[in-house]
């Protein structure tokens, strides 16, 4: 039978911590993108893992270990949910320098999207759910009796897709057809998990600036900017961030010319919009974009 | 120092020793048995005392429950409002409660009873799937109290329903998001909170909860309903997290008590904060296995990989669920990752220990039995006796298979009565729900099995399990699957020897044997001669633990 789980408590008025959940079946690299998040994060990240076993934090990183929480020297905090989940919850929550945004990794059964429910807690607002799949495995994952089912809805409830270890795969691509046909969502190929951060779990802290040229030619994503001085149809508005396919993350401000004085928080991940209305309006409305640069 | 033999003339001895079947007397010296047969007999082993308070008693050996929880124990802290009458562990019957009104006319009367206007009433055991119809929420509870929160926990475990008070104390609004709050048309919380994302914003009832299952009390509860309905042996399996030094110590607190009425198996377990890695799990189980005393015992591991068949989270094969709710995903949850389960099962294994592998669907049992099979080619060992829990869909080729990989069932056959309609008409439809807990194909393809409650989910005893198992009779009188019907003698054997040889303890316990253990079920009836009908209301005096008498309904 489940055992209750201790409530969180409401957090201290302050900015929502901004929760992404991370899923996939056994062995897809979530852990590894995990590992690839705390070495590499430039804000305040917290991250709920089902246990300690497979982080690898390089130790010259660790500044504390307190029980089920490891404190990182880039301010970032790891904590496991063996003591239950709750517990972990208000372990992060509870931090005395609250975390800008939290990562929890699903059970490599689980559901992210049921995971995702958590996130509307008191303190805590939904980033989104990013699935890592085996592009190895994936097909005969599909396939198979025991698990097809789970690895079938892990994607659906996906607002992005990492395809991971396409290295090992003679055709990435394949694959990723594959995948598509069963969700039609993002998808982005990796190999070992590495994908910026701000496609990950959002656009940095630097807020609605795009961050300029490609760092290098290799460099598969872009960022761009986009200004709404008007008011702009709502409809209109929403069916083009949802047809726009080159879209990973979009985040910004923008009127609706039904109610123009009123503005509002645009939040994209994959397909997933949300908008909120916003509590500080900006001079001149924008969004700035993050997504695959098409070749 | 020669300790003093005491003889109980019975009406009769049944041993479960299929060499010495029954005798007219059982003699006891400390806390083992010297020898069954006529008080004649037995004076020949010299200076005794002839007890005559079971002279018109039959006494079998304790009955051995495989699996419940200690959370039994806990939740009657709280008043039970469930459909069917239950009886507490001080003997107490409750009625159950059949309808809404009556749910609410039970809160009334303890609300009537509390002081402290803001402490909140909080209630267990409503199972909405025995009242058709309406369904039980925040405005039924209202007729209760407005000020006072409350909060009624689930027979399932999974679901609570509140009142407009504890809505309101716990700030569950409109605007909540979390999925789980139902609400009704008008966009309102309607009091339901379904799954702990839901359940846990009602934070004054839940942290009761945990507080209670955790208590001594609840250990106290717990033996107290085994003494009262005849087992000896409990088993936890899995509630108790055996790496925290200070839950084993609190076990070996109430254990160590004399007038502690039952003996109790901790079963290791990684859930609800237990240790993790199984190696590690596995040593420090074997290490409590070298410090176990009479009374607490240890060497098994719980582990759980699906859910339930009537929350249709359980891992069933093709054709899947018969008639699931709307939305339903298709088939129930894994929690374990079918691919881990052999590394867990060989760590296990390799350590020499028993691992019990909670399945409840065939899909699920078919991972664990191969998982088994795969531990076993890396590392042979003999008479492991893994079990598979509640074993409730597994099919006769599955019990082929564990028969020949040396493995055990423990079946739960309560469900047969609890939810035989529902598995006949909504999960997994007539022809499955004639072969669920299918202690008679167990027995023809020789697999040794036992039965249980899993108490506080069907409450504990196990006159009514081998009841259940015997007649399968569903809650609305219907026989489910006939064939799978059980002799009362086969019953028997399921609670006692053989649940004694599930665990590793039929050495010591599970039959009364000359150097065994003195551990009785004290009946008012012959089971093997009344009606196989009737084998659920024999009366039950209460159990000798070692030697020690403990009376059912009373507090020691």
């Amino acid at each position: 039978m489940a055992l209750p789980i201790k409530q969180v408590r409401a957090t201290e008025v302050g900015d929502l911590i901004s929760v992404t959940i991370v899923g996939g079946y056994l062995g897809a690299g979530k852990t590894t993108l995990v590992n690839h998040i705390l070495a590499n994060a430039d804000q305040r990240v917290a991250v709920m893992v089902n246990d300690f076993g497979e982080v690898n934090i390089d130790a010259d990183l660790i500044r504390s270990r307190d029980g089920d929480t490891i404190s990182l020297a880039n301010g970032c905090i790891c904590c496991s949910m063996v003591d239950g989940f709750g517990a972990a919850l208000q372990t992060i929550t509870e931090a005395p320098v609250r975390p800008e945004r939290l990562v929890i990794e699903a059970s490599g059964v689980g559901y992210p999207g049921q995971i995702a429910g958590y996130a509307h807690t008191p303190g805590l607002k939904l980033d989104g759910v990013v699935v890592v799949v085996d592009a190895e495995t994936i097909r005969a994952n599909l396939r198979s009796e025991y698990i097809g089912d789970v690895v079938r809805q892990q994607c659906v409830e996906a607002d992005l897709i990492v395809l991971n270890k396409v290295d090992l795969v003679a055709n990435p691509d394949a694959v990723e057809k594959a995948v598509r046909k069963v969700a039609d969502v993002s998808v982005v190929q990796a190999r070992s998990a590495h994908i910026p951060l701000g496609v990950l779990i959002g656009l940095d802290r630097s807020g609605l600036e795009p961050s300029g040229a490609p760092r290098s030619a290799q460099d598969r994503f872009r960022t761009w900017m986009q200004e709404f001085p008007d008011p702009v149809d709502r409809l209109s508005f929403l069916a083009d961030l949802g047809s726009a396919s080159d879209v990973l993350r979009a985040k910004g401000t923008v009127r609706f010319s039904e109610d123009p004085n009123t503005f509002f928080d645009v939040h994209v991940v994959g397909k997933r919009v949300t908008l909120t209305q916003s509590d500080r309006p900006w001079p001149t409305p924008r969004l700035v974009y993050i997504g695959l640069r098409t070749t | 120092m020669t300790e003093e033999t005491i003889i109980y003339p019975a009406r009769k001895v049944i041993t479960m020793n299929p060499a010495f079947p029954e005798g007219q007397a059982v003699a006891v010296r400390g806390d083992r048995v010297l020898g069954v047969g006529t008080v004649d007999e037995l004076a020949g082993w010299g200076d005794h005392t002839i007890d005559d308070r079971f002279a018109d008693k039959v006494i079998l050996p304790g009955f051995i429950e495989a699996h419940t929880h200690v959370m039994a124990g806990g939740v009657w802290q709280f008043p039970y409002v469930g459909f069917f009458d239950r009886r507490d562990p001080d003997g107490k019957l409750w009625q159950g409660s059949t309808s809404i009104d009556e749910v609410v006319d039970r809160l009334i009367e303890q609300e009537s009873m509390m002081g402290d206007p803001s402490e909140p009433l909080i209630a267990w055991g409503l199972d909405p799937i025995y009242m058709p119809g309406e369904r039980l929420v925040a405005k039924h509870l209202d007729r209760v109290s407005t000020d006072r929160p409350i909060f009624v926990y689930h027979a399932s475990g999974h679901l609570g329903t509140v009142n407009t008070a504890m809505l309101e104390r716990s700030e569950i609004t409109e605007h909540n998001q979390t999925p789980g709050v139902v609400k009704d048309p008008d966009g309102q919380p309607n009091g339901e909170l379904q799954e702990p994302a839901a359940m846990m914003l009602a934070t004054s009832a839940f942290e009761r909860l945990v507080v209670a299952i955790g208590s001594q009390e609840a250990k106290w509860g717990y033996a107290n309903e085994a003494k009262n309905t005849g087992q000896t042996l409990i088993t936890d399996l899995g509630t108790t997290r055996v790496n925290d030094p200070s839950q084993v110590e609190a076990w070996r607190e109430v254990t160590e008590d004399p007038t502690y009425p039952a003996r109790v198996m901790l079963a290791g377990s990684s859930m609800f904060g237990g240790e993790q890695d199984p190696d590690k799990l596995a040593a420090i189980v074997n290490d409590l296995k070298q410090e176990q005393s009479p009374k607490l015992r240890f060497g098994i591991i719980k582990i759980v990989l699906d859910g339930s068949i009537q929350g249709f989270t359980a891992r069933v094969s093709w054709p899947y669920y018969f008639n699931p709710p709307e939305g339903h995903p298709g088939n129930g949850l894994w929690l374990v990752p079918p691919d881990q389960v052999a590394d867990i099962v060989t760590a296990h294994h390799k350590a020499g220990l028993t691992v019990h592998a909670h399945c409840n669907g065939d899909q699920t049992a078919q991972v664990f039995i191969d998982a088994v099979e795969t531990a076993l080619e890396r590392h042979p060992r003999w008479d492991h006796r893994h079990t598979v829990q509640h074993c409730q869909l597994t099919t006769p080729a599955q019990y082929r298979q564990m028969a020949a990989l040396g493995m055990n069932a423990n079946i739960f056959s309560n469900h047969i009565y609890y939810w035989g309609d529902q598995h006949r008409d909504f999960t997994v439809g007539p022809e499955r729900a004639a072969r669920m807990d299918a202690c008679a194909t167990a027995l023809r393809e020789g697999v040794k099995f036992s039965i249980h409650s899993d108490s506080p989910i069907t409450p504990m005893g196990h006159l009514h399990t081998a009841w259940c198992a015997v007649n399968r009779l569903t809650a609305t009188g219907e026989v489910l699957g006939p064939d799978e019907r059980i002799d009362v003698q086969d019953a028997l054997e399921a609670i006692t020897i053989n649940a004694a040889y599930q665990l590793k303890l039929d050495h010591d316990m599970g039959s009364i044997e000359a150097g065994k253990l003195a551990d009785f079920a004290i009946l008012e009836d012959d089971p093997l001669a009344v009606e196989p009908a009737a084998l659920k209301d024999i009366g039950v005096w209460g159990t000798v633990v070692g030697g020690v008498a403990h009376q059912a309904g009373t507090s020691n």
